[in-house]
């Protein structure tokens, strides 16, 4: 039976084991080494209570939507282009493998360096983090388009619409959504850097401030906190991927 | 789709990929560049890296002591944490794929794990370790570790059934079956979580790198481009950039060669 207490028993041991594991190692190390998980709920509620939470919340969602959302505005559409033509595909194609699959973080410290400290360089490195693996999975979708498909709407005399309708958007989209959900995921880790190396605002600035002033607690907190973001936007990009993926052919 | 329609797509994809791709793909290379260098002339202050620039230094940097010490330096760390990753990854990943409890157990905090942008332990990492290669070298680990065991667990959950009874019919004991049925019947899946292990190492080092200020490549590209030397520093990037592809590279000749019948799964993360 893999219903009842049964099954979902490990689950809830595991996690209580762990958080006491948590609590009993932290008691037992010295403050600025571990802090135990009440200590941590503790100073949790201490950020949010104080507003300061939101406050870096809400910088940080500022943050990542921009240059999120620049991210498809500009890789959706240029991927669907890449999609319809060709030539310019297969041109595109070895050098946007090689740009996916090069460490964005890499380039951080030229934008710091030509851009300096505020808004624009951050977003534009979310956005750089963003938008590869939209195009990218785009281009894929592209390339799984069997070519005879395309030759019969040729012969037919398919529409511009016809041909989006019935070939290119039923085969990129679900891909497409693969690379949204992978943006996502890209898009928290450059947020993330850009609020650790260029200037310091939002969730990082959490974290840095805890780190430098050896409050080992709000380090813990604000890790917490970001991990549960992270978790809660992959589920999110899982989500939107899967329900694409029942036009995957 | 019927088979009828898969077997000939695969040889008409196939065929341009020879004559037709070269021409478009110089010619998109070429644009590239001299769009780079263009822009960059005219808008940009002088110390921003331009094709020109690029070219000119890669010699100057390669034989530099500076530079190949920085790389020396990340690729051992990198090598390190895999090898490391490697050993302790594949094991919990393989007490996960065989033991449903373990796995109902672990997986939350895997997962969990997994999707935490590696970059926000970087602090703790520092106030535990220090501003010193440790540091870097347990990012590295942090990074690369969950691929390899929720790979690992994925195949060493997918072996079939009858590797199992055959081993257990010829009176195998449960650990040696571990060893000689389950983990080579896990291998295509290690590879694949080692080619993505591979890649966030790289990442989890030059950002440890910017972090704890460890001598590498990442302090040597930060380094550079702080003192308006961003051609020198692009060298790094590009060094970092080959080092990814190479990697990748290698990965895939090992699954072919060992491998012939194994296709690769699209299961990037």
């Amino acid at each position: 039976m893999k219903t009842g207490l049964r099954y979902y028993a490990p689950f809830w041991l595991s996690l209580f084991a762990g958080i006491a594991a948590w609590e009993i190692a932290g008691r037992s190390t010295s403050a600025a080494f571990m802090v135990p998980f009440s200590e941590t709920l503790v100073r949790l509620w201490q950020l949010v209570a104080s507003g300061e939470f939101m406050r870096q919340l809400a910088d940080s969602t500022e943050l990542f939507l921009t240059g999120f959302v620049l991210a498809l505005v500009v890789g959706m559409p240029l991927g669907m282009l890449l999609a319809r033509v060709r030539v310019l595909r297969i041109g595109i194609e070895p050098y946007l493998m090689i740009i996916y699959a090069t460490p964005m973080v890499a380039l951080i410290p030229f934008i710091l360096s030509l851009m300096g400290f505020g808004f624009a360089p951050k977003a534009l490195v979310v956005f750089l983090f963003a938008v590869f693996p939209v195009i990218y999975n785009t281009v894929e979708g592209a390339r799984s388009i069997k070519p005879e498909l395309l030759e019969v709407a040729k012969s037919y005399r398919s529409g511009e619409w016809a041909l989006w309708r019935e070939v290119l958007l039923p085969y990129t989209l679900p891909y497409a959504m693969t690379g949204v959900r992978q943006a996502i995921g890209r898009a928290l880790v450059g947020m993330i850097a850009a609020e650790f190396f260029l200037s310091a605002t939002g969730l990082g600035q959490l974290i840095m401030s805890a780190s430098q002033n050896f409050d080992t607690g709000g380090v813990f907190a604000s890790i917490l906190i970001i991990g549960l973001i992270g978790v809660g936007l992959m589920r999110l990009g899982l989500m939107i991927e899967r329900h694409f993926a029942r036009w995957r052919q | 789709m019927t088979l009828a329609t898969s077997a000939p797509a695969t040889v008409a994809a196939e065929k341009p990929a020879r004559s037709g791709t070269l021409v478009p793909r110089l010619i998109t290379g070429l644009v590239i560049l001299l769009v780079w260098e263009v822009v960059v002339r005219a808008y940009a202050p002088a110390y921003v890296a331009k094709p020109s620039t690029v070219i000119v230094a890669i010699p100057r940097v390669i034989v530099d002591p500076a530079f190949l010490s920085a790389a020396g330096s990340t690729l051992l760390a990198v090598a390190e944490g895999l090898a490391i990753t490697m050993v302790f990854g594949t094991i919990i990943g393989l007490a996960m794929g065989r033991s449903p409890s373990t796995d109902r157990a672990l997986r939350h905090y895997i997962n969990g794990f997994n999707a935490m942008p590696m970059i926000v332990v970087l602090p703790l990492f520092s106030l535990w370790f220090g501003y010193s290669g440790s540091a870097r070298l347990a990012t590295i680990i942090f990074a690369a570790i969950f691929s390899i065991i929720v790979n690992v667990a994925d195949g060493a959950r997918s072996v079939p059934r009858e590797y199992i009874e055959v081993a257990r019919s010829f009176r195998g004991g449960s650990i040696r079956g571990l060893f000689e049925i389950v983990l080579p019947a896990s291998m295509p899946y290690l590879l694949a979580g080692l080619r993505l292990a591979g890649g966030r190492a790289l990442i989890g080092a030059v950002v440890a790198e910017f972090f704890v200020s460890v001598g590498g490549l990442g302090m040597y590209i930060l380094y550079n481009s702080r003192s308006y030397h961003h051609a020198e520093a692009f060298v790094g990037v590009i060094f970092l950039a080959a080092f990814g592809l190479s990697f990748e590279l290698i990965i895939n000749g090992i699954t072919r060669r060992f491998m012939p019948w194994y296709r690769r799964d699209e299961q990037s993360s």
